[in-house]
């Protein structure tokens, strides 16, 4: 027969006669393509806005792009620029943290995904995203407190400023965002593939690796991606362990080591230093700072490029014929899950040990006067207006990003082909790993300056929406890309144009993953403090709420803890800096547990395949 | 597979003129959106606008919180530090600019057009800071000579100069910091500082509270500090230099060589509300708040 199983090429066209539009479900939904175009459009415009920020910088002075890229010495009162230590200190800290985090976090995402019942899984990956949650401001603090005589001891150096301590902040720092999305992306692998490998008498190890893992692989690469672009763009927490000393590079293979312990610097922290105050805003000091930002930009997205590398083609391959032995399978097995599951303890420890830190520095925030009370001169009274700036910034910021973020990542995950997929990820990725300091020295020329703004909690909340937009698609591209194909297949088979299938299939299948992406998202934005300090926020004397958008500054909780723990005096400041990181952690926490109690919810009701 | 069903969704679905439509369409929405937001927004407040030093900042918030009551509006913020408040008086941004380094000559030739009127609202004392396990082992005092070494990483032991058998671990100020200035000053008078020493015990500090936290934490270190940081820290010890010790006496009578002014400076003589907030930290009630940070007042400076 075959006349009717034979689609027209066109198909689904317009002469194919269809159900009347307007009724619902049956409208055509022509505005999806717009609004995902938007989406990916604003992450173009991101990169355009910066490219063009720091494009100008360097038209303003000459650069010597070889001595920046090759020579070590930076002295800006001889008027010699070298940036080869810094590219260096960038790498290295990176490598470290991702050497350190990749492993436990996988690890420990696989005992929270295949191991544990869902009852103690769940309570488990909330505090996980909690330490998500926790500003890096903190984590700078923590760091000087713990990280830094331990590796003072370790390494029998004084002090204990190095690029290592860099690379274990940032290693804690990065793992719940591993964490997190490699969870997303186990669970969103079919229930059935684990019961037909486990019906072959396949071990928990066994079902693990050759049935979920091939699955969650680009899922869980994304999770390390978006760590690596974190870690690249870090500059408060790298600021207070690095040591900040300049010019350090080792000169043969063997000092490599003993230059871990030893103070160094990053491509971030010189940015985020006070020399981009100090270089003014033209001539060859700007600009060589500028050809830092470009360099830093070029890592990030060659970073990209080789994370993302093959994976595409990998899921296209067929899995590799294994030959593993049968040999000692059980206690194999036995030792992966001891393994797995003292891996997920690391992180659990780390909460406990960080919240019992600032419980006992902050108890100032457990009394609720303190969140009620409006600041009384530098630091009396309590944080009222800093915690109504910090929400309405987070809820702007939410705002934005998320049809944004939603889009370009719907766009990334259907519609583009492979390559296409591809260069988009790159980019979004490296907006992702932009360092918020240059997005925020950016947001002051173009809005407050140029825009004419001044200081305005808008600029604030735009600056931060770029910090959300990545995570936001990047999680959303994941979970469409693990989508079962059938599901795809019987939506087309049906006929919907694409618009449809977004509308009717593609949300309703990802929204809970975008949840957890503009959560991860916004909890990184909560904790910024460089960008809002150039764009939003005042530390004294702003209303509680601002009444228009230009010149109107508002008081934030990042911003305020980073004041009062660089130079204040006085004990009442310093227990109110930790009393703010405090409150900062708890409302993130807040609205993360009550956000993943209706994402758990709707997840459990939405499980299409199982 | 995934990308399989994907690519094939994009073939079967795929129509290149309205795709091109629709991105256009979108990239207008987009721009609407964002250009949009800036016509809506209104003149700004009357709010006084102060800017700059961290050192400074805690004072005039106090200040600012006291005048609340009497109906002045005050905004404080630290960007840059002293250097980027002075630039931001310069452009016209903020009212007052709050500085802990004196207005240098090329801060005046940046903006010409701007005539920088200081006001001095007290004085801070810099200290070379060491470890108490330090000072008991017999540094009892450095010398100009001694002090350099020091920061140049020439000498890379206590027992150089006198002291016990311990690595020397500098913490230099981040450029462009007013105590670093001020070190320099006292070490380099008018010349150029050289560049820092390539050791593998030197390493670079930020604010106060961050320099105090990691002197009490590294064994043998030496940083400037403001002497207000380390009250109430028997861990660390301000060192005399050449013989003087920074007491309120030596600071105050100018004996002691490390002394910064803390400064105000507005674009013409203060006026209006901006006279009568300067006017309040400089009266008796205002001068209080010094102490309180760690400051000196104008009085003990014999002002």
């Amino acid at each position: 027969m075959g006349l009717t199983l034979e689609r027209p090429t066109q198909a689904p066209g317009p002469a194919v006669p269809r159900p009347s539009p307007g009724s619902g479900r049956g409208s055509r939904a022509r505005w999806v393509w717009g609004w995902a175009y938007s989406g990916i459009l604003s992450v173009m415009l991101t990169l355009t806005v910066l490219l063009g920020y720091l494009v100008t910088g360097i038209a303003s002075g000459t650069v010597d792009w070889t001595a920046l890229l090759t020579s070590s010495t930076w002295s800006p009162g001889n008027l010699a620029f070298g940036g080869l230590a810094m590219i260096y200190g960038s790498a290295v800290v990176c490598v470290l943290a991702l050497v350190l985090a990749v492993p436990v976090g996988w690890a420990a995402a696989v005992a929270l995904s295949e191991y544990l019942p869902p009852r103690l899984a769940r309570p488990l990956r909330l505090s996980i995203e909690l330490l998500a949650a926790v500003p890096s401001i903190v984590y700078g603090l923590i760091g000087i407190m713990v990280i830094r005589p331990f590796v003072a001891d370790l390494g029998d150096v004084p002090g204990g400023d190095s690029l290592l301590a860099a690379g274990i902040v940032l290693a804690v720092m990065i793992m719940p965002t591993i964490v997190a999305v490699s969870v997303d992306a186990l669970a969103a692998v079919p229930g059935r593939y684990r019961e037909a490998a486990y019906s072959l008498g396949l071990t928990r190890r066994e079902v693990v690796r050759s049935a979920v893992l091939p699955q969650a692989r680009p899922g869980m690469r994304a999770g390390v991606l978006l760590g690596l672009a974190r870690a690249l763009g870090e500059a408060i927490a790298v600021f207070m362990v690095i040591g900040r000393a300049d010019d350090r590079l080792p000169e043969s293979l063997g000092d490599v080591f003993s230059f871990l312990v030893r103070p160094g610097q990053t491509l971030t922290t010189k940015l985020a230093g006070p020399e981009p105050m100090l270089a003014g805003t033209s001539g060859p000091y700007f600009a060589a700072l500028c050809g830092l930002g470009i360099i830093l930009l070029t890592l990030v997205a060659v970073a990209t490029v080789w994370g993302t590398r093959g994976s595409t083609g990998r899921a296209v391959r067929a899995p590799r014929a294994r030959r593993s032995s049968a040999w000692l399978r059980t206690p194999k097995d036995r030792l992966t899950t001891a393994v797995r599951l003292g891996a997920l303890l690391l992180p659990g420890a780390l909460l406990v040990g960080m919240l019992g830190i600032l419980l006992a520095r902050g108890g100032a925030a457990l009394n609720p006067v303190f969140w009620f009370t409006p600041s009384e001169g530098a630091s009396g009274g309590g944080i009222r207006d800093q915690i109504v700036g910090t929400l309405l910034l987070l809820a702007t910021t939410a705002l934005i990003a998320l049809p944004l973020g939603y889009g370009a990542g719907i766009v990334i995950g259907t519609r583009a082909s492979a390559k296409t997929a591809r260069v988009l990820e790159t980019l979004t990725v490296a907006v992702g790993g932009t360092p918020t300091i240059l997005l925020g020295l950016a947001g002051y020329v173009l809005f407050c300056t140029t825009m004419g703004w001044g200081r305005s909690w808008l600029a604030g909340a735009v600056v931060l929406v770029p910090v959300v937009i990545p995570v936001v698609a990047l999680t959303t591209a994941g979970r469409i890309r693990s989508m079962p194909a059938e599901i795809t297949e019987a939506a087309l088979a049906l006929g919907l144009t694409s618009s449809q299938y977004v509308r009717s299939v593609v949300i309703p299948y990802t929204w809970p993953a975008t949840l957890t992406g503009l959560l991860l998202g916004l909890a990184r934005a909560a904790g910024e403090t460089a960008p809002l300090i150039f764009t939003a926020t005042v530390f004294f004397g702003a209303p509680a709420l601002p009444t228009g958008i230009v010149n109107a500054p508002v008081q934030a909780l990042p911003t305020h803890i980073f004041t009062l723990s660089q130079d204040s005096g006085a004990p009442e400041a310093i227990a109110q800096a930790w009393g703010s990181a405090l409150v900062l952690v708890l409302i993130t926490a807040g609205l993360l547990s009550l956000a993943v109690f209706l994402r758990n919810r709707f997840e459990g009701a939405r499980r299409w395949t199982t | 597979m995934s990308t399989e069903s994907r690519s094939r969704a994009a073939r079967l679905t795929g129509r290149r003129v309205r795709q091109g439509a629709t991105v256009a369409s979108a990239s207008l929405l987009l721009s609407a959106a964002l250009t949009g937001c800036a016509g809506s927004g209104k003149a700004g407040t009357d709010a006084i606008q102060a800017s700059g030093s961290t050192t400074v900042a805690p004072v005039a918030s106090d200040a600012a919180e006291a005048l609340k009551a009497k109906g002045l509006n005050i905004t404080v913020a630290t960007q840059g530090g002293s250097a980027g408040g002075i630039s931001q008086l310069g452009t016209g941004q903020i009212n007052i600019a709050l500085s802990s380094k004196p207005l240098s000559e090329k801060d005046q030739k940046a903006y010409p057009d701007t005539d920088f009127v200081t006001t001095q609202i007290g004085a801070d004392a810099v200290g070379v800071i060491i470890t108490k396990e330090v000072a008991d082992g017999g540094v009892k005092g450095l010398t100009k000579a001694q002090v350099a070494g020091l920061f140049e990483g020439k000498i890379t032991n206590w027992k150089e100069v006198g002291g016990p058998d311990l690595q020397v671990f500098v913490y230099d100020k981040e450029p462009g910091r007013g105590t670093r200035e001020v070190l320099d000053k006292f070490i380099y008078g008018k010349g150029e500082p050289p560049a820092p020493p390539k050791s593998a015990n030197y390493a670079i500090v930020g604010g106060n509270l961050e320099t105090r936290n990691k002197l009490k934490s590294t064994r043998g270190s030496i940083a400037p500090l403001s002497t207000g940081f380390i009250d109430g820290h028997p861990e660390l010890v301000a060192v005399p230099l050449e013989g003087v010790a920074p007491t309120l006496a030596n600071v105050a009578s100018g004996k002691y060589p490390m002394t910064r002014p803390l400064f105000m400076i507005t674009n013409g003589k203060p006026k209006g509300t901006v006279k009568q907030y300067i006017d309040y930290i400089l009266s008796p009630e205002g001068q209080k708040l010094l102490p309180q940070h760690g400051y000196l007042t104008r009085e003990q400076m014999g002002l």
